[in-house]
């Protein structure tokens, strides 16, 4: 163990960056300033707010998931952590002279990217990535326009992601109450016309990723049907009873308007369509090819990296990766080391391991700048900024919604940049 | 009164709402917080009240670091009919048909080696309107006053 609390002269006992104030980022610096209170320890975003995928992946009808957000909110207000939000690195500071600045620098950008489908016709308009379309309905400042998913739109994908999409475009507008959907994106749910929804899964469904808990849920859905098509197999153990039993128990559900079809152990092998998506055609287990029409279709395949931070190249010349060391006083945590698998919790286990390596192999030099480094930059959102948006978004909450998010980079640094007592 | 408050977390909000609970008791008792996960079960100690944060996880699971206790408990099968304990739980009440499980869980293996229950088991839902705190800190207040006539002025 490393020695905690101020080093000599009362400086800090050592610095570190953490890009990415998301919950592989926060959990690593909860970890770090328990360990070592006398740490400083600067998480640097991307974007002008912090905690990542709660806010922005996390369904908006899932509060009690994103609760976790409360112990963020101390490593801020208690444990001295800082915030430098509206920073890119590589843009608005090189990575570089993040090291240089720091003792250590650690990378939990997360990924971003949606892994595409890899057939023939997967770039077709209509063709949409999961992680695109929770960003257009959980109004993340950057994310594209809301899509048109047309009356029939299918799913792809057999885990926690895909079932989030089919509850959120299968809730009425009262089943929403509670959460923080935006008065935009309830109103395209609302507007949508979606007349029935096909998820298809490539395993059977005693292999689907899904949770159990996130099928049942769907059998409180009030305006569907949901049928449950051949699994395409028996259970070969505990946990793909359970999600059998899940998908039983919900199979026949409601006599609501919406239509919703489990079909399980199909092979997408091409997209098809003119202008735009009409069907996608799958191979069945006996290999017979089918034709499934659609309006739209949604992949919730897995993530992939997006490109940032030259991820690849770290990764790929990292020694030894799964330790989470990458380079000399550079680590990587989170999706962002390990790649698009592992739950909330298995981000806080990661990251209480990582803090102890990351502090066995600390040298802290006096020298370095630290949070210093990043003083300069324009249009920084730094915690206090932050706290001004959020209450901003409680106060703005109607009755229904805990909050109203700020859906644009401009009114979030706007908000930011006011003083608290303006008289 | 002495007090060991144990927590059960996965997500890490029941050692939140742990910490939180002691720092209300310190004032006027001698409290320390251990993760359940570093509690010997033949370590438990008559003359101490014990107070268990717990949540629940997957299918109505004890959450990860209360794991490794059930299963001490379940190999050193302690007595433990001199303890006194209560016990919080954390859920999510989307997840309707597991809604507070794990708390369910620790308490019957608590009792099922004799331990004895002070207060009712009470739960805040992670999807309600509360915070845990609001909830958890009155309810302390109130069991740690049952569990001061039951242990006596001994304790």
């Amino acid at each position: 163990m490393a020695q905690a609390g101020e080093g000599q002269r009362g400086g800090p006992a050592g610095r570190i960056a953490i890009v990415g104030a998301g919950p592989a980022g926060c959990y690593l610096a909860q970890a770090l300033l328990r360990a070592a209170p006398g740490l400083e320890v600067n998480l640097i975003d991307a974007l002008p707010v912090p905690f990542g995928l709660l806010r922005y992946g996390v369904a908006p009808d899932h509060q009690g998931t994103k609760a976790v957000t409360r112990q963020f909110e101390r490593l801020f207000d208690r444990q001295g952590a800082r915030f430098f939000g509206n920073v890119t690195v590589g843009r608005d500071i090189a990575l570089d002279t993040l090291r240089a600045s720091h003792d250590a620098v650690v990378l939990a950008a997360g990924l971003a990217g949606d892994r595409r489908l890899g057939i023939p016709g997967d770039d077709l308009p209509g063709v949409i990535g999961a992680g695109r379309l929770t960003r257009a309905i959980l109004e993340h400042p950057d994310a594209d326009p809301l899509p048109d998913l047309g009356p029939a739109p299918l799913i792809i994908g057999n885990g926690n992601v895909a079932i989030d999409i089919l509850r959120l475009l299968s809730k009425t507008p009262e089943e929403f109450a509670g959460s923080d959907l935006g008065s935009a994106p309830g109103r395209w749910l609302a507007e949508g016309g979606i007349g029935a929804i096909t998820v298809i899964g490539r395993a059977p469904a005693g292999r689907a990723r899904f949770d159990p808990a996130m099928i049942r849920e769907l059998g409180r859905l009030s305006a569907v049907r949901i049928s449950v098509g051949d699994r395409g197999g028996d259970a070969d153990g505990p946990e793909a009873a359970a999600r059998l039993a899940a998908l039983a128990a919900i199979d026949g559900h409601g006599a609501g308007p919406r239509r919703i079809r489990f079909r399980f152990a199909l092979r997408p092998v091409a997209v098809e369509g003119g202008a735009r998506v009409e069907a996608l055609r799958v191979v069945r287990p006996d290999g017979a090819e089918e034709r499934i029409a659609c309006s739209a279709i949604i992949t919730a395949i897995g993530f992939a990296d997006a490109g940032l931070l030259g991820r690849d190249g770290l990764i790929g010349a990292a020694a030894d990766a799964e330790s989470g060391l990458i380079a000399p006083g550079l680590f990587a945590a989170g999706w962002f080391r390990r790649g698009p698998r592992g739950t909330i919790p298995d981000a806080r286990a990661e990251a209480q391991a990582l803090a102890g390596r990351i502090l066995a192999a600390l040298a802290p030099d006096p020298g370095r700048a630290g949070a210093a480094a990043l003083a300069g930059l324009a249009d920084i959102v730094d915690w206090q900024g932050w706290r001004r948006i959020d209450a901003r978004e409680r106060a703005a909450a109607p009755p229904d919604r805990v909050r109203a998010k700020i859906p644009t980079r401009g009114e979030m640094l706007r908000i930011a940049r006011e003083r608290e007592n303006a008289s | 009164m002495k007090i060991t408050i144990l927590y059960g977390t996965e997500t890490g909000n029941a050692e939140m709402l742990a910490e939180d609970i002691t720092a209300s008791l310190s004032a006027e008792h001698e409290v320390e917080c251990r993760n359940l996960s570093e509690m010997d079960p033949r370590a438990f100690d008559p003359a101490r009240f014990y107070i268990l944060v717990c949540s629940t996880y997957g299918e109505g699971e004890l959450p990860a670091s209360a794991r490794p206790f059930a299963e001490a408990v379940a190999a050193a099968r302690p007595d433990l009919s001199a303890i006194h304990f209560a016990i919080f739980g954390l859920g999510d009440s989307e997840y309707a048909e597991t809604f507070n499980h794990g708390p369910k869980r620790l308490a019957e293996l608590m009792a099922a080696h004799g331990a004895r229950q002070v207060g009712e088991r009470i739960a805040h839902d992670a999807s309600g309107g509360d915070l845990a705190e609001d909830l958890a800190l009155p309810w302390a207040e109130a069991v740690v006053a049952a569990a001061r006539e039951r242990l006596g002025e001994a304790a």
